[in-house]
């Protein structure tokens, strides 16, 4: 009798466990089949080439008097008015973002979480190496360990409204690259920070005493014998930061994000100009095109392959912070 | 000894120490190492830095927003607008008890047609009721009529207060920039509010025979309120009679309201804060008055959290507690990176999922439709039974669910279910963590009491493990009640206090949450206006929660952990 009930009760959590995976799965599989069929063909070169390579346009849905309809980019629209006139046209209804691809917004994505991920890493090791290598305890360190987790806990949407407030109004940066860098940096922060004081608390104390006894100075030590062997546990963490970061989205939609832009990020008159431009990304184009276009079959493929190119380039991150883990652990032992 | 001397003048410091120092280069007293220790020093502080950084912009563009709504309530008070809205109040009264009455009407013909009565037979039993319904209706429309006549004269005040403030503040800026004739050509008017203020009170005579007239027909009218067989309908007769009862006693209440009203009552001070904290009303741009009160997006933002939590926890503790101690190790290793997998979920992209998939799926589960009926027409003939089959399955089903059939696809459980899903990976992570550090001698103890795995988990390892699955789900908690793409898209952006009356139905209405309103609406806002600074006061709240929520988790680690030794 209790042998059976122990086991219902197993089932029990094996089904919550079993659950969340059959959700997430079905997410995975919806956005991965109407996403993948918008990116992937069937003919060669097997991949949609213009939707990861134009801007985003209108979509022109024209219905024909001889009962044809065409779906017509910004662009192909203009041409077919200039040869064809519109005589011929009995319906028009235009999408907005339905047509042309998601280019400018992939760029921006990567040129957002490089930049803010430089600043980021900069300043999350060498917090951490203070915190692992030098500090001794004291007020100050419990002060800063403190501030380390309340900032991971603040939410996305308030490091938009400081980033707003700081950058874009008080330093006059306006809704630009750089704030939105600043902002995503000192949000991914505590996550580096906490990830790579853990790597660097990995490596054996034998390093350092022998590093320090074979004459080395504090420094010597640090740079030659910690952080070498920290370093790609560094890196696993703050892979997990790109990810978080690049899926962010309430931070960066008034500091960073533009609804459309249609020129690419350096095409900027003087260099400076690229800093103190906003950049499309891609989480908030798929905001955009969910939110405020409606749902429908013309929409459907904006809507669906911005998604799936958006999750996959996530994965794609995720997964190389867990493969390259995995790669540590059995590299470093010790 | 010359030589000794010669090394002296080198270098003065004592032999052993020149010997042994390794760093003979210094700047400011300071040896390369201290150099570098400070730098790392300075630089460990920028945590505190940017989060008082976050503290101070956060509140210097917050705080403003006191002395300006207190000016926003001031001229509400003056113009007489508060005046308007103690009848407006009388009006509103008068329509919920009509309301009351629809829904009385709604639900017997709902029950007649369920019965199979064709609708020329329902319009003719109902007919009484309908009838009185009008007449109840429009014995209001004389005081309908007052209240838009007063409603315009009080906003007329209101719009020449605020064109006259534009031009004076126009004025200073001339004056500043030099320029006085430009100045002395705008002209500003001072408002005579106790004037506008005695217009107003000169027309509670008329108000007052409006009422009288109002008692004498809702007196006779509440007496040939329609008989019915229907025991239901009885007990709602005798309800709505108590309530137009109670409505029209109170017609004096309102009189002396308006009589002992007054334009310079002032206005307390705190009163700026408590509206904003404890404010049932979030009104902007409107043309009438704008109320900046935070309780239905707090109220919005707990709904929503309480129920994914609801959904979450158990999921998550369930599957930690799965995972650490039943499953094998390939399931461990497949499981935990995929959950892991879950958590870098965009969660704009979980927002998609639900504006697109979810709300819908969820509303026609209610209306009974689990397979779309178009999708099931393009199946082979041969396999269309089986969903055809399960619509129907489904139909009984949700006909017993009391809520449904559903009328919004993005409610509280669409958005609920998906911050469900953000908040899984951080309750399972934590709590795996906390199992996992509690010692393993404890299990070995339990198992050589005799203990079965079952009786271990539940009586010794979870209790031992408690704090941290606390905190493990305040941080979900705090995960979940900060995120803002999820319920931008998905919680239905109406900001109104769920109508909790209905018990667990308040879980299919929409609602808009604080983040998400701060989102919405900061893209159009005004620098520096009262309405931008209302977002900021909000975005201070959620500062100040997440803060709180994270020091209560701290708070259960430290105090309840359970001594390891």
């Amino acid at each position: 009798m209790s042998k059976r009930f122990e086991a219902a009760s197993f089932w029990v959590f094996r089904l919550a466990t079993y659950l969340i995976i059959a959700f997430a799965g079905l997410i995975f599989l919806e956005i991965g089949w109407k996403g993948g069929r918008v990116v992937f063909q069937s003919t060669a070169p097997f991949v949609n080439v213009p939707f990861l390579t134009e801007s985003p346009e209108s979509l022109h849905v024209l219905t024909l008097k001889n009962g044809e309809t065409l779906q017509l980019g910004d662009r192909a629209y203009r041409d077919y008015l200039n040869k064809n006139g519109s005589d011929s046209i009995a319906d028009e209804k235009s999408q907005v973002y339905a047509a042309g691809g998601i280019f400018p917004a992939i760029v921006g994505t990567v040129l957002l979480v490089a930049g803010s991920m430089v600043i980021a890493m900069t300043l999350g090791v060498i917090t951490a190496t203070y915190l692992s290598e030098y500090s001794r305890g004291g007020r100050a360190i419990v002060l800063i360990r403190l501030s380390i987790m309340n900032l991971a806990g603040v939410p996305s949407i308030v490091f938009g409204m400081w980033g707003y407030a700081m950058f874009v109004l008080l330093f006059k940066w306006n809704v630009s690259l750089l704030s939105g860098w600043f902002t995503l940096a000192f949000m991914v922060l505590p996550i580096v920070i906490t990830g790579s004081e853990e790597s660097l608390r990995a490596v054996p104390q034998g390093f350092r005493e022998g590093s320090l006894a074979l004459g080395a100075t504090k420094w010597q030590t640090i740079y030659e014998n910690v952080l070498p062997y920290a370093l790609p546990g560094i890196l696993t963490s703050s892979i997990m930061g790109v990810a978080r970061i690049a899926g962010e989205t309430a931070a960066i939609m008034f500091t960073a994000a533009y609804v459309v832009r249609d020129k690419l990020p350096w095409e900027v008159d003087k260099w400076t100009d690229f800093f103190f431009s906003g950049v499309m990304a891609l989480p908030y184009h798929i905001f955009v095109v969910s939110a405020r276009v409606p749902q429908n079959e013309y929409t459907e493929k904006v809507q669906y392959g911005s998604a799936f190119v958006f999750l996959f380039i996530v994965m794609l991150i995720a997964l190389t912070s867990i493969l390259l883990r995995i790669h540590v652990r059995k590299k470093f032992k010790w | 000894m010359s030589a000794k001397t010669d090394i002296k003048r080198l270098d003065q410091r004592p032999m052993h120490e020149a010997v042994l120092s390794k760093n003979k280069f210094r700047i400011l007293g300071l040896s390369m190492d201290q150099i570098i220790h400070y730098f790392f020093f300075g630089n460990a502080w920028i945590a505190i830095l940017v989060l008082g950084l976050i503290t101070f912009s956060l509140f210097r563009e917050g705080l403003g927003f006191f002395p300006q709504n207190y000016e926003n309530l001031q001229m509400y008070r003056q113009c007489g607008l508060e005046f308007v809205d103690i009848i407006k109040d009388q009006a509103e009264a008068h329509s919920a008890l009509t309301q009351y009455l629809d829904k009385m009407l709604d639900r017997k013909n709902g029950e007649l047609r369920k019965g199979g009565m064709d609708e020329g037979k329902i319009a003719e039993a109902t007919a009484p009721l309908a009838q009185f319904r009008k007449d109840f209706d429009e014995s209001s429309i004389p005081l309908q009529d007052f209240v838009r006549e007063l409603t315009q004269q009080a906003a007329a005040v209101k719009e020449r207060w605020g064109v006259a403030k534009e031009n004076s503040i126009a004025r200073e800026q001339y004056l500043k920039a030099g320029s006085k004739d430009e100045a002395a050509k705008l002209e500003v008017e001072t408002v005579d509010f106790r004037k506008e203020s005695e217009a107003l009170k000169a027309q509670i005579p008329r108000l007052v025979e409006i009422n009288q007239t109002l008692k004498k027909r809702l007196g006779l009218l509440l007496l040939e309120f329609p008989a019915s067989d229907d025991p239901k309908l009885k007990s709602q007769a005798v309800h709505f009679k108590a309530a137009a009862g109670k409505y029209i006693n109170a017609f004096p209440d309102t009189e002396r309201k308006l009589a002992n009203w007054s334009y310079d009552t002032t206005i307390p001070v705190h009163e700026t804060l408590t509206r904003f904290l404890f404010g049932p009303q979030w009104v902007t741009q409107s043309f009438w008055q704008d109320w900046y009160g935070m309780v239905p997006l707090f109220v919005g933002s707990l709904a929503v959290s309480v129920v994914a939590l609801v959904i979450a926890v158990p999921l998550g503790v369930g599957a930690a507690v799965y995972i650490n101690q039943v499953a094998n190790i390939h399931e461990q290793n497949l499981i935990k990176p995929f959950i892991e997998f879950i958590a870098v979920i965009p969660s704009v992209v979980l927002g998609f999922f639900g504006v697109a998939i979810l709300g819908t799926a969820i509303r026609d589960f209610s209306n009974g439709i689990l397979f779309d009926p178009a999708w099931v027409a393009h199946l082979p003939a041969f396999i269309q039974w089986l969903p055809s089959g399960l619509n129907a399955a489904a139909r009984t089903l949700t006909s017993w669910v009391p809520f449904f059939p559903i009328s919004e696809r993005l409610n509280i459980i669409t958005a609920g279910i998906l911050l469900a899903l953000m908040g899984v990976p951080a309750i399972f992570t934590f709590s795996e963590d906390a199992l996992n550090n509690v010692p393993k001698s404890y299990k070995e103890a339990s198992f050589a009491l005799g203990a079965n795995r079952l009786q271990t988990i539940l009586r010794i390892l979870i209790p031992a493990s408690l704090s941290g699955i606390i905190s493990a789900v305040l941080l979900g908690f705090g995960r979940v009640i900060g995120e803002t793409m999820v319920v931008l898209l998905c919680a239905g952006n109406r900001i109104q206090i769920p109508d909790f009356t209905q018990g667990l139905g308040f879980i299919f209405q929409p609602v808009h949450t604080m983040t998400g309103l701060v989102a919405q609406e900061i893209p159009e806002v005004v620098k520096n206006s009262l309405q931008y600074r209302a977002l900021f006061m909000l975005a201070i709240m959620l500062f100040l929660i997440s803060l709180l929520i994270n020091y209560i988790a701290q708070v259960f680690v430290r105090k309840f952990k359970i001594s390891v030794g």
